[in-house]
């Protein structure tokens, strides 16, 4: 349990972190961790379905969940006088979630309903193809929502034994951060979830994924969008490896701090937006390396203009990631990138929520310790440690490509 | 809150929040150069004037703009909706006159390079054709032009028709520079870790030079009424959901019952969990992912719509569902709590909102753009928890008649109706 002063506001946001995700389900239950996620909005004996959502939506909270390939989340910002109240429904729903058969039923049509809504989406259809491809062995491959078919053959009991056996307090962080002294915000928080019982230890998923030895490549050919699509993923290190921080670094160098389609205004001095989007062979690019417990991707996404072809981006993009490994960014462009990262962390850290929730994220994924330590790594970041980063992860053995082909309806 | 005030010479009103312990500023500079201001019958030169601005001025090209910009790590965009083109911001509170400078540069001395306009002009070309394939801006389109006679100013989406923007020249856009990017009626609102001496002092510095020309247009658009239910479907292929936008003209912000019309919106749809129809499309009946309505703030008629993204065999159902919702609330049958919850999580918002800079600028920006006085932000609570059951049925019959609706569904083709 963490806690975290935040005397701006008089609000309090909290957060449970619970260390499961898609990393821990096998084939036959994908997505059973995300449908979880759902079913504890559905009540418990104490709290009935719909009196959640009621108490909260009263306190004018903001509050919702999600679930990632690594962690399920949970977290509720209200007005600092409910913090006991948000405390109690996330005590209470830690060990005494119904999940009735009835309410199984219902949501799975939700849950069907978001996959389709993603489906929808063909930089979503690229992105699963491109991580199942990237991935032979680890979970990582399967995603978060999982596919439609198994969705509809999850059973009550199954995502029941799931619940107890990962939502215990020994399997979860919780993180406070709000208009209150930290230890008051914390004897709170103990004397809400120190009564709940502790469950086995988990063991982490045993899936390593095995080394790559080529690049793989996947095509999407669908109707569904007009603008063809690249994704470029190298695998990369997880969060706790000493280059996180300089990768973080390398995509805002790439990328930016801030992606955001023709209305943005900021990351627009970064490599990638001029290589493709100032020269006109793309409407948007984005790179991300994502803070994640076993190694993943450092992927770059563009849209390209219609007419221009994938493989012309495609080297482009290749040829930048290259150069930039290569050789060390000057000092005005690293003194750039500093900057957007640094003053990137003030924004977070701003917003309670936010700076809850990055918290949250770096313990979880182990990048650090506290807020402090994230910040002091990323100033302490040099150009050189960019480019090494980038030498170490942009390497064609490591790299999975994908295209989307848009076809004609 | 502590807000402070001060009107530049040019017109343009200032609004400063100073936070303690924070390190950064929020920035909202909105514009009344939206939809409602574009020329007749040339949708999407707002937007695209607005891209341009972003692309450099006549003392930077693109390129300098953007690395000063994020040579102080802010994060910056420029949005056009139906109102206003609102540049929004953040930086750090010591690089505030910076920001503004740079914000003051696209602002008033745009360059509108002939370069530039092109690269804009294909962007948008290439999101409109992309768009074509998206089922919500497929849906939205729809459902504006069931609604919207031609002309209007809230027919075409705030991109634009593919037309108007592959014939747009740099002239246009400077034209519409000229008439709508003014100082008079435009709003900066400041809120964080600054003082507020120190935002009217970069302020003043960076935008007294801003002039308008002649004077601000009155635009007026004709009454729009729907007097029976209409419908459209789009089928959009390879997609496996269909987006729907149910929905009606709606108010004026300036409109006295606009807060009325507020709560009645989350009394109907607006919160998938505090309304009515999210409780039981989504909750009770699984229906849709998401479902939630919004009500636009503009000088005029605004969209008043309802969005759910639905499975195709269950649009019918979702959008019966919807109308019958309506009806009880429209045949007052209104329950006291729900009204209490609406009040309650309207004004609960307010103050969570202030957890953020950016969250309390917004919050102070529609009071400021629409001049509902100094008292607003103290008085718009107490307003929000005045409103009545009887004002909300009111409200109802008054503007979401359940039979005089517009329907707009895209995607897949739907399956054979009873």
């Amino acid at each position: 349990m963490h806690a975290l002063e935040a005397r701006h506001a008089p609000v309090v946001s909290l957060w449970v972190w619970y260390q499961v995700g898609g990393r821990n389900e096998v084939p036959g239950t994908t997505g059973m961790s995300h449908f979880l996620e759902h079913m504890l909005f559905k009540g418990t004996p104490r709290h009935p379905k719909g009196d959640l959502d009621k108490l909260l939506a009263r306190y004018g909270a903001l509050w919702n969940a999600f679930t990632s390939e690594d962690v399920t989340c949970y977290f509720e910002t209200v007005p600092a006088e409910r913090y006991p109240v948000a405390l109690e429904l996330e005590a209470d729903r830690m060990r005494n979630a119904l999940i009735t058969e009835e309410e199984t039923q219902a949501e799975r049509n939700v849950i069907v309903s978001e996959r389709e809504g993603l489906e929808n989406d063909p930089s979503f259809l690229l992105g699963e193809q491109l991580q199942a491809v990237a991935f032979s062995r680890h979970p990582y491959a399967q995603g978060v929502i999982g596919s439609k078919e198994e969705i509809k053959l999850m059973t009550r009991d199954g995502l029941y034994a799931h619940y107890r056996r990962h939502y215990a307090p020994n399997n979860a962080y919780f993180i406070v951060a709000g208009d209150a002294p930290a230890m008051e915000l914390l004897d709170r928080a103990a004397a809400a979830f120190g009564p709940l019982d502790a469950e086995a230890p988990i063991e982490p998923p045993k899936a390593p994924e095995p080394p790559q030895y080529g690049e793989r490549r996947v095509i999407v050919r669908r109707a569904g969008g007009a603008l063809p699509i690249i994704q470029v993923g190298h695998k990369a290190p997880r969060a706790a490896d000493p280059r996180a921080p300089a990768l973080s670094a390398l995509a805002v160098t790439l990328a930016g701090a801030t992606a955001g389609g023709g209305e943005a205004a900021s990351g627009r001095s970064a490599r990638l937006y001029r290589a493709l989007v100032d020269t006109g062979l793309a409407t948007t690019v984005d790179a991300s390396f994502q803070l994640m417990k076993d190694p993943y991707l450092f992927v770059v996404e563009a849209h390209l203009r219609p007419g221009v072809t994938h493989d012309r981006v495609e080297r482009v993009i290749l040829d930048e990631l290259e150069k930039v490994a290569r050789s060390a960014v000057t000092d005005s462009e690293f003194g750039r990138v500093r900057r957007q990262m640094l003053a990137a962390s003030a924004f977070m850290t701003d917003t309670i929520t936010w700076r809850a929730w990055r918290f949250g994220q770096l313990l979880a994924t182990g990048a650090a310790a506290s807020l402090g330590e994230w910040y002091d790594r990323l100033a302490a970041v040099t150009a050189e440690d960019v480019r090494a980063a980038a030498e170490s992860v942009f390497q064609e053995k490591g790299r999975t490509v994908g295209w989307f082909v848009p076809e004609q309806s | 809150m502590d807000v402070r005030r001060h009107r530049l010479d040019n017109g343009l009103r200032v609004a400063a929040i100073p936070i303690a312990g924070l390190q950064s500023a929020a920035v909202l500079l909105a514009i009344e150069a939206g939809q409602w201001f574009e020329p007749i019958g040339r949708p999407g030169i707002a937007r695209l004037c607005a891209l341009a601005m972003l692309r450099g001025t006549t003392t930077r090209d693109a390129k300098a703009w953007a690395d000063a910009l994020d040579g102080i790590g802010a994060a910056a965009r420029l949005d056009v909706g139906s109102h206003a083109a609102t540049f929004s911001a953040q930086s750090l509170g010591s690089d505030l006159d910076v920001l503004l400078e740079l914000m003051a540069d696209a602002v008033v001395r745009p360059a509108f390079a002939s370069t530039e306009v092109e690269l804009v002009r294909e962007q948008t070309v290439a999101q409109i054709d992309d768009d074509a394939k998206n089922t919500r801006a497929v849906a939205e389109l729809a459902w504006r032009e069931l609604v919207y006679p031609k002309g209007h100013p809230f027919r075409a989406r705030p991109i634009g028709d593919l037309d108007v923007v592959r014939a747009a020249s740099a002239d246009d856009l400077r034209d519409h520079h000229r008439r709508a990017i003014r100082p008079d009626g435009a709003v900066l609102v400041v809120a964080g870790g600054v003082d507020a001496e120190q935002v009217f002092d970069a302020a003043a510095k960076s935008f007294s030079s801003w002039r308008g020309d002649g004077s601000r247009e009155d635009r007026k658009a004709p009454d729009v009424r729907l007097t029976t239910a209409v419908r459209k479907l789009e089928v959009v292929p390879d997609k496996t959901q269909s987006d729907v936008v149910l929905g009606w003209p709606g108010l004026p912000r300036t409109d006295p019952r606009f807060v009325s019309a507020r709560v009645t919106n989350m009394v109907f749809a607006a919160d998938t969990f505090a309304s009515r129809v999210g409780h039981v499309v989504r909750d009770e009946l699984g229906l849709a992912y998401y479902v939630f309505s919004t009500l636009g703030g503009s000088r005029g008629q605004s969209p008043w719509v309802v969005r759910m993204g639905v499975n195709p065999i269950n649009v019918e159902r979702a959008v019966s569902t919807t109308l019958e919702e309506l009806r009880k609330i429209v045949d007052g049958k209104v329950a006291e709590d729900d009204l209490e919850l609406a009040q309650d999580k309207l004004v609960g918002e307010l103050d969570v909102a202030r957890e953020s800079p950016a969250g309390v600028a917004s919050l102070m920006l529609e009071g400021e753009v629409f001049e509902l006085g100094p008292d607003y932000a103290e008085r718009y609570p107490r307003e929000l928890r005045a409103v009545t059951l009887e004002q909300v049925v009111e409200i109802a019959r008054t503007f979401l008649q359940p039979d005089r609706c517009a329907l707009a569904i895209a995607g897949p083709p739907l399956p054979e109706r009873d």
